[in-house]
């Protein structure tokens, strides 16, 4: 059909070069074994200096997982700064305990603090979101992030809340807001990412897995009913079916989200499996629960390793077209303000 | 001496194949760009080595941003040990540190034996001078659960006010004796047979508890028991031990993004071994207390028999060794034997 005469001169006339699709695979190259050599002595060193050395320790755990990941055989780079971290986690810590102590001494103030924060949320996401993005770099252009405080307003509250108002109904819109705005605010050097997912993507996952619970539920709630002698059969069965959906779901989402996401004209796809992410995620809690925790650092590794054999990129061209954004300079405050209130 | 590796520029995404030209003085004076036959000059550009990370390749960053990488462990190695003590010897002892066997063997017991330190002893004693510490004002807004339980388990009690009466009047001087915790006896149904001491103040029996012992020495029994766990404050203990626990696991782990089931667990079974502490603490203090009023020390076992076969009855089903293990209470058996060792 597409060798009409008109067709295939229109081809040689073409000043476009004809674009083939690279299947690219993302790679994890650490091993466990490495990679717990690095955590036991980050957390020895951070015990024995009662927490400084944690920064440093952050950067360098990072630094192992960004540089084992490798995509068209170059590795992603974290660039933070231990001393930034430092600063913002104690800038961090000391805001929090005056919150703490004004909370006890003045509620009236602790009460206009909490406000305070409340509106403060949204500011420190994005904060958050551009410091890691600007501290990740792949061929040595760095990502960029560039929030709106109104969107991202949107996002934390109003979105969520409409989603609980309509008893669940408008929650995957929820859902698919967050993870548009992340996106599309997000940019490799000067390219914009993109997301294109719908409604129906999110909605269709939260039916299934209702139904799941439903179909699966109900039978077990009424067998118990009757039969009381089968309550301990049926708890073990709820909590199976409980970890199933959570395996449903994990799988389900992100493989939604690698194929709605795009890098102007290259494509992303994931192909997790229940079965295999199931696999990883009860292999490592038995391994960390037999070792005392130890197997932590190990199970990391594993679970980077199944997710990047089960991501693609569809490259359209060449990666090397890309060029750097302006240079620009965000202070770690919003990313360990994030974690010591909890909200990234 | 030359270095062959890949050239990054930082302006565009062009993965460029190199070799580094190093001085005498360990001065970078050129990068051949090979597949373009180009010549970097630099005449005074700073860099540095990276500190090496387990089995990536190594990186030397320049200071307008450019990145250089190469696989060749040695050659870097050679670079490093030319230049001057400086920066690159801190950085390697934390290789060093990170890959010699013996160090990690050592690492790995002194982290375990600090925390096992630390969350046995450490944790506990610092919750146990905290709670004692805490301004009276913040114990009181904190921490005054009734209402809460107002709304969601309690109902107003059904025993008659003659009774409630009776037992107000036959508690009155013991919680006199108690003035500095400000006590106070409610009667509440719901819960099944319980009381309750919260760290306000407020002791709850439920009904089912008062129609459930024979004696009123019984009830003398639970009440100085109660007022074991509020004299040592318990309930503010382990509020701190637990917000201080997961505070140090997150700090530990480092990131909240493993599976949570795994860094929740600990914290779960930590809380249910220290609570058993508590109850024998809380025990002993009645005890005392019983003795000190020459009431016969029976009450108390009579008072755990009946709680006892009461639970029996209405848990008919359920797995024993099941709930010992999760239980927040030693079992009963331990604690009439506790009794025995009293007397002695």
């Amino acid at each position: 059909m597409n060798n009409t005469p008109e067709n295939s001169l229109s081809e040689i006339n073409s000043n476009e070069p004809t674009q083939q699709t690279q299947e690219l695979g993302f790679e994890f190259r650490g091993n466990g074994m490495e990679y717990f050599r690095i955590w036991i002595v980050n957390i020895l060193l951070t015990i024995v200096t009662l927490g400084i050395y944690s920064a440093w320790a952050t950067v360098r755990n990072n630094r192992y997982f960004y540089s084992n990941l490798y995509l068209d055989n170059d590795n992603f780079r974290y660039l933070a700064d231990p001393l930034t971290i430092l600063k913002g986690r104690i800038i961090a810590l000391a805001a929090f305990i005056a919150y703490y102590l004004t909370s006890i001494f003045y509620p009236a103030v602790a009460v206009v603090l909490t406000i305070a924060l409340i509106l403060a949320i949204p500011y420190f996401i994005n904060q958050s979101i551009a410091f890691n993005n600007r501290m990740s770099s792949y061929k040595n252009i760095q990502f960029r992030f560039k929030g709106s405080y109104k969107k991202a307003f949107m996002v934390v509250y109003v979105w969520p809340i409409l989603g609980i108002l309509t008893l669940g109904i408008l929650y995957p819109l929820a859902l698919l807001k967050a993870n548009e705005y992340v996106v599309r605010n997000s940019a490799y050097g000067t390219s914009n990412f993109d997301f294109n997912a719908t409604y129906k993507d999110y909605g269709m996952i939260f039916l299934t897995a209702l139904g799941i619970a439903l179909v699966v539920g109900i039978p077990l709630a009424l067998i118990t009913y009757f039969l009381p002698a089968f309550t301990v059969v049926s708890t073990i069965l709820f909590v199976v079916m409980y970890f199933v959906l959570i395996i449903y779901a994990l799988v389900s989402f992100t493989n939604l989200f690698y194929a709605s996401l795009s890098l102007v004209e290259h494509k992303f796809s994931a192909n997790l499996t229940m079965t295999g992410q199931a696999k990883v995620i009860l292999i490592n809690l038995l391994l960390t629960i037999i070792t005392f925790g130890l197997y932590l650092p190990a199970a990391k590794v594993r679970m980077a390793k199944y997710i990047c054999s089960c991501l693609t990129m569809h490259a359209n061209g060449s990666l090397e077209n890309f060029s750097a954004a302006e240079k620009e300079s965000i202070s770690a405050l919003g990313e360990e303000f994030g974690q010591v209130f909890d909200f990234v | 001496m030359f270095i062959d590796g890949v050239f990054l520029d930082g302006i565009t995404s062009k993965r460029n194949t190199a070799r580094l030209e190093v001085n005498n003085d360990h001065k970078i004076t050129h990068v051949h760009l090979i597949d373009q036959q180009q010549v970097i000059s630099f005449e005074e550009q700073k860099y540095v080595v990276e500190t090496q990370l387990g089995n990536t390749p190594r990186e030397i960053s320049f200071e307008d941003g450019q990145l250089f990488y190469c696989d060749n462990h040695e050659v870097i190695d050679r670079l490093i040990s030319w230049k001057a003590k400086q920066l690159s010897s801190r950085n390697s002892w934390l290789y060093r540190l990170e890959s010699n066997f013996k160090t990690i063997i050592l690492s790995t017991m002194a982290t375990v034996a600090l925390l096992y330190g630390i969350i046995i002893y450490g944790i506990p004693s610092t919750a146990k001078i905290m709670a004692h510490h805490l301004p009276k004002i913040s114990s009181e807004q904190l921490l005054s659960s009734l209402d809460i339980l107002d709304e969601t388990v309690f109902d107003a009690s059904e025993l008659p006010v003659k009774r409630r009466q009776e037992i107000q009047a036959l508690m009155a001087p013991y919680l006199s004796n108690h003035k500095n915790l400000q006590p106070r006896l409610v009667f509440r149904s719901g819960m099944k047979a319980n009381a309750l001491a919260l760290p306000n103040g407020v002791i709850v029996f439920t009904d089912d508890l008062v129609n459930l012992v024979e004696t009123d020495s019984e009830l003398i029994a639970i009440l100085f028991h109660e007022l074991g766990h509020l004299t040592h404050k318990h309930m503010t203990q382990r509020i701190i031990q637990d917000t201080m626990l997961t505070v140090a696991i997150i700090f530990i782990t480092g990131d909240v993004e493993t599976f949570d089931l795994i860094t929740g667990l600990p914290t779960l079974l930590l809380d249910l071994a220290y609570s058993r502490g508590f109850e024998i603490e809380a025990d002993n203090y009645a005890l005392t207390l019983l003795d000190k009023h020459n009431i016969p020390l029976q009450s108390f076992i009579d008072a755990m028999t009946h709680l006892e076969n009461y639970y029996l009855e209405h848990n008919e089903g359920d797995n024993n060794a099941v709930i010992d293990f999760f239980s927040t209470h030693p079992k009963t058996t331990d604690r009439i034997k506790l009794v025995e060792g009293f007397k002695n």
